[in-house]
């Protein structure tokens, strides 16, 4: 599988920690966010998105895998069967928006544990290699290198047959394959760090190292970490889908986007619907967060925060949409 | 500078063992092939038979030291699939892959680096709200899915290329190229625009326009030099995914690349040649991580030597 | 931010730009040039063009029983003794001219005379003792012995140069169509390991194969039987089914294999039955699929036309039995199960009362790609199933994996399982998918009756309409009294073929492509 090792972010070490009371903060917050309007659209679309695969998990019960042979394939809009076929069945007759809305509570029950195991354990090591330098960077390099050019589609064939093709071991796969981006990143920031003066300052105190990462380097890199997750977030999706595609991910009867997109495959000329909106909801969903990715960035970032808080009119140049990547 | 490169060498060949190791022991979790490889109805006699001639009846550490031996007189086993050389095949695969992922990163940088420069001149621009939407939507399309409505479109209903294949003119490469290009291409015109607009921003570019450099010279010659390390990371980081093997591509297009070769053995229990195959992607990977490496270090010591710290 | 030093600075050498551009140069030329074979787009003017869903791993005539292989190699590159007739059934002479049993134990091949090998050298019997020697005798393990020799010990004698006698040691009245399988190669061929690339007598020589590629045969210009219309073809290989048809559609390729019924090839996809039968086979040693009861009730469950017609697509038809109309053992009376819920939930609360374990967890196990659509069956049956109360779970598994449920030894402890099998019988003859599926002690049969396996001895030993009435008997107790399997539908395959050519699909052509019969459409 390719596993290519992409979305990466390499930020801005600023340091200079926020210090405001945290009340006010979150009331800036929302104001930040609203000001924003690209962003807000991605925050109501995740939300949206987060709720339905929730509550509307409850709400339409097992409408996802009640079959019915005699109707399959109906095109969307056409309500003879009920309202749950507005965006057309599949080839078992199943609707099609029951189904994306289940689909979407297993993909971001894949996706979320995912990024956030590689983003804990990739991020917590890489400050600490970064921070210690010597052996202990080059053997976390080193494993990052291997795991990098370890072919994971292997680790997913053993998984899936010799274990279980259980959601938690695709989540396992994933995250282990995405955990070198984490690591690199925290370590390169992390080294960058090291020489700065407040954490020269601490040092000299006699703050233990461990004290020190967590109270003055996770600050700095976190927000640089989070934008790389958020990023992630898309890349992991679409590496499930691909692993739907080869027959080793997500097995039926549980679904996920990457699944219906790639068993509605073969009804391309048939029936698009079937693979167009799971793969629609792939790409708004990680629109969405890539947005809003941008826009956290620019928030957290005490050098750029003034852009989104100028009034509109005088806001000049920027806006979140361009602040992807910096 | 030599120094250098001796000792990333050397701290990577350890890397490279485990890689191999790792393989090893995880194909041999995937069970024995002899049901594949026997007809349907082999006695008993005949599958203890198999076992022994292939050595998988031994304890896998004796298996796997055997390995080491052969691999360092440059045997790496037959494949039981077709019988040849398991590094033969993995040798003839890998220039497909090399070619396809190199032809894809060379358009996918220099296609971004003019995007992302345009996007970010006009920062807030409909042009560049545009850019940076359709880069973040093709970063977000499954592969396979762009790939199959590409050969609908492109070669069944318009009959513009063939639907796939490697052997023909440049028309051949349009549609695996373009597919393999659109994840590459929407992430760096997204890192090259973040860059960009910091860099375009920055005081040396206005001393540059105050001195009278034309405009493409104070995008191109100093915005751009300055924008590159982040880009440098990411299209690394991108090219080492694609030399993994594009197995989406290489399946869907027919194409003889190394990622078919490894899916296509994982799913055979071909361990002698998937040993091979991740062999050669490991070592070409890690080069390609050296490389990089270098190109940083190249770019740190001369801004080091400009700015003295 | 590592940019932020060259703020103040002179403007560095543009290295970054240099280096991301030569990296990619690197890659690009490191790699050799894919696309030089111009032999192949030059010298094949006129070709068949074929695309198949895979390359075939190896050309090995004693190989020829696997699909990928067979569907280059049988009479095409080489030539069995006998060929049968894949619609009639009947055994035609090829190699043998003809041939006569010399008791029930004895036959007795006729060699054809002036028949030459690619290579240049005369066929005679001797190739023939060779080459059944290789196939069977010897230590390669090829499929062809395991498939069409079972158990069957044979020993060759070959009084003259075209005489052949072949001994069984128990009655064997199906050995010419036993070596109807046996591709013959000449004398001297390897017998230590497999060859690649085998010659043979037949039409078609193997001119190149560029591995990953394509594979081209040149027309065999001293072939002692009719000349094939086509100099050449060309074999490619393309994973995708919607690829496959897409490359008949935009006239890249003449014919395609294995489509699926959605595939967009429209009318230039043509149905054919392909002797392919669909079934699921139940453990019947683990509770509660040991109960009878349990299994029957599974047949009423699956609603077999409702699955034909809408996922299938009409290419298939209920099945009551594993083998399809026109093999020898086929009964037209066996009706498939009826599709009856109730009944099927009735016949599992019988099963509850008596104590049997209805509720365990049953595992049904399918293989990826294994024929179209089978992924969208295997989740119709789980729901089906799961209606009548029982409780089934889904694995779907890859060749190898799957493999390991379907031949003995079975995986250990695996529970309760039920398995998608789909059947070929290639060679007409209910005798081989008794032998395997029915009896009790088959490679591929989880249990059976001792009953079942005496009738199954006594069937094999039969000729003629007693066969046939045998065979019937074995496949109908199954149905009554041991009920291994919930029958599923006689397969339909779909064949892409370009207005350009003109072919008449049979049973076989899936395992066994006459490029003989393919003519130009004018």
């Amino acid at each position: 599988m390719t596993v290519t090792v992409d979305d990466h972010v390499t930020g801005q070490g600023d340091p200079a920690p926020a210090g405001e009371p945290r009340s006010v903060h979150r009331a800036r917050w929302w104001r930040l966010l609203l000001r924003d309007p690209a962003a807000t659209v991605a925050a109501l679309v995740l939300l949206g998105v987060f709720l339905a695969s929730t509550l509307g998990r409850v709400l339409i019960g097992d409408m996802d895998t009640e079959q019915n042979l005699r109707a399959v394939n109906t095109p969307p809009l056409h309500f003879e069967n009920g309202w749950q076929f507005v965006l057309g069945s599949d080839a078992l007759g199943r609707s099609v928006l029951a189904r994306l809305i289940v689909a979407g509570g297993t993909t971001l029950s894949v996706a979320i544990p995912a990024v956030l195991i590689s983003l804990v354990v990739g991020g917590a090591w890489g400050m600490w290699a970064g921070y210690h330098r010597g052996w202990r960077e080059n053997v976390s390099m080193r494993i990052a290198d291997i795991i990098l050019s370890f072919p994971s589609l292997l680790l997913a064939v053993v998984v899936l047959y010799i274990f279980s093709p259980r959601v938690a071991n695709i989540v396992l796969i994933l995250s282990i394959a995405r955990i070198p981006v984490y690591l690199r990143t925290a370590r390169a920031e992390s080294a960058e760090l090291r020489s700065r003066l407040f954490v020269d300052a601490a040092r000299t105190f006699g703050t233990k190292s461990g004290a020190i990462i967590v109270r003055h380097v996770t600050p700095v890199v976190a927000p640089t970490l989070l934008t790389v997750a958020t990023l992630d977030f898309c890349f992991v999706m679409l590496s499930e889908s691909s692993l739907s595609f080869l027959g080793i991910g997500i097995q039926a009867p549980d679904v996920s986007w990457g699944l219906m997109v790639a068993q509605g495959r073969q009804y391309l000329q048939s029936a698009w619907w079937t693979a167009v909106f799971p793969g629609l909801a792939i790409v708004i969903t990680t629109v969405s967060a890539t947005v809003l990715a941008a826009w956290f960035r620019l928030a957290t970032d005490p050098a750029q925060r003034w852009r989104l808080a100028l009034p509109r009119g005088r806001r000049g140049t920027r806006s979140a949409l361009q602040e992807v990547h910096q | 500078m030599p120094t250098f490169v001796r000792r990333r060498i050397v701290s990577s060949a350890i890397p490279l063992v485990v890689v191999v190791l790792g393989v090893f022991c995880l194909a041999r979790l995937t069970g024995d092939p002899a049901k594949l490889y026997l007809p349907l109805s082999a006695t008993p006699e005949m599958r203890t038979e198999f076992l022994a001639r292939n050595g998988f009846d031994r304890p896998v550490l004796s298996q796997l030291l055997d390995y080491l031996g052969n691999v360092f007189t440059f045997d790496f086993g037959e494949s039981l699939r077709t019988g040849q050389s398991a590094a033969g095949m993995a040798l003839r695969a890998f220039p497909a892959t090399l070619q396809l992922a190199g032809t894809t990163m060379l358009l996918a940088i220099v296609g971004a680096i003019v995007i992302g420069s345009w996007a970010a001149y006009r920062p807030n621009s409909v042009a560049d709200r545009i850019a940076s939407l359709l880069s973040m939507t093709a970063g977000s399309m499954p592969d396979f899915w762009f790939a199959i409505m590409g050969v609908l479109i492109f070669a069944v209903t318009l009959g513009w290329l063939p639907t796939s294949g490697v052997v023909g003119g440049p028309e051949v490469w349009v549609l695996p190229v373009i597919t393999l290009l659109i994840r590459p291409f929407g992430v760096l015109v997204q890192v090259v625009r973040g860059s960009m607009v910091t860099a375009l921003s920055a005081p040396y570019v206005k001393v540059a326009r105050s001195k009278g450099a034309s405009e493409p010279r104070v995008v191109f010659g100093h915005a751009l030099r300055n924008a590159a390390p982040p880009v440098l990371t990411v299209a690394g980081d991108l090219t080492v995914g694609l030399v993994n093997g594009a197995v989406v591509v290489e399946t869907i297009f027919g194409w003889p690349g190394i990622g078919k070769l490894m899916i296509d053995s994982i799913l055979q229990r071909d361990f002698a040649v998937l040993q091979a195959a991740v062999l050669v992607t490991a070592v070409t990977i890690f080069a390609l991580n050296i490389l990089i490496d270098l190109c940083h270090a190249l770019l740190d010591a001369r801004v080091r030597q400009v700015v003295p710290a | 931010m590592r940019t932020s030093h060259c703020r103040t600075a002179r403007p560095s050498p543009r290295s970054g730009i240099v280096c991301l551009v030569t990296l990619a140069g690197l890659v690009a030329s490191g790699g050799c040039t894919v696309a030089n074979s111009d032999s192949l787009t030059g010298g094949a003017k006129g070709a068949l063009r074929i695309v198949l869903p895979q390359e075939p791993p190896t050309l090995e005539p004693c190989e020829s029983s696997l699909t990928s292989t067979g569907v280059v190699v049988r009479s095409n590159v080489t030539e069995p003794l006998i060929e049968r007739d894949p619609t009639s059934g009947a055994l035609k002479p090829l190699l043998a001219t003809e041939w006569k049993a010399g008791g029930p134990t004895t036959w007795t091949f006729k060699m054809r005379e002036g028949v030459r090998f690619q290579d240049g050298t005369a066929f005679d019997a001797d190739d023939v003792a060779f080459t059944i020697e290789r196939a069977v005798g010897s230590k390669l393990g090829c499929n062809v012995d395991g498939y069409v020799f079972a158990d069957s010990k044979l020993s060759v004698d070959v009084p003259d140069k075209s005489t052949l006698t072949v001994t069984t040691t128990e009655p064997d009245p199906i050995l010419p169509l036993r070596l109807s399988f046996l591709e013959i190669v000449p004398t001297g061929t390897n017998t230590q390991a497999k060859v690649r690339e085998p010659i043979g007598t037949g039409p078609y020589r193997i001119a190149k194969w560029d591995p990953g590629i394509s594979l081209q045969l040149d027309r065999n210009d001293d072939y002692w039987g009719a000349k094939p219309s086509y100099p050449a073809v060309r074999y490619s290989w393309r994973a995708e089914s919607t690829i496959r048809a897409a490359m008949i559609t935009s006239g890249e390729a003449d014919l395609a294999t294995g489509l699926g019924p959605e595939d967009g090839a429209g009318d230039l996809a043509v149905p054919y039955a392909n002797n392919e039968t669909t079934a699921l086979r139940m453990d019947g040693t683990e509770p509660p699929l040991n109960d009878i009861r349990v299994r029957q009730a599974v047949n009423y469950a699956l609603d077999k036309q409702g699955i034909v017609q809408s996922l299938l697509l009409n290419l298939g038809q209920p099945a009551g039995q594993l083998v399809p109309p026109g093999v020898v053992g086929h009964d037209p009376a066996i009706r498939p199960w009826p599709y009856d819920p109730a009944k099927a939930k009735t016949l599992i609360a019988q099963a509850r009362a008596d104590g049997v374990p209805v509720d365990q967890q049953i595992t049904l196990i399918g293989r990826n790609e294994q024929f179209p659509r089978v992924a969208e069956i295997v989740e119709a049956m789980q729901n089906a199933l799961s209606e009548v109360g029982l409780n089934v779970k889904i694995k779907m598994l890859d060749t190898a994996a799957q493999l390991e449920y379907q031949l003995r030894p079975f995986v250990k402890g695996a529970g309760p399982v039920l398995l998608l099998i789909q059947h070929g019988n290639q060679a007409g003859d209910a005798a081989f998918t008794t032998s395997q599926y029915i009896a009790s002690d088959g490679p591929q049969s989880w249990f059976g009756a001792p009953e079942l396996d005496d009738m199954i001895d006594k069937a094999g030993q039969m000729t003629g309409a007693k066969r046939q009435q045998a065979f019937a008997g074995v496949l109908r107790y199954e149905n009554d009294h041991v009920v291994e399997y919930a029958h599923l539908a006689h397969m339909r395959g779909l064949l892409g073929m370009s207005p350009n050519i003109r072919y008449q699909p049979n049973p076989a052509t899936g395992d066994e492509l006459r490029l003989a019969d393919v003519r130009p459409a004018k």
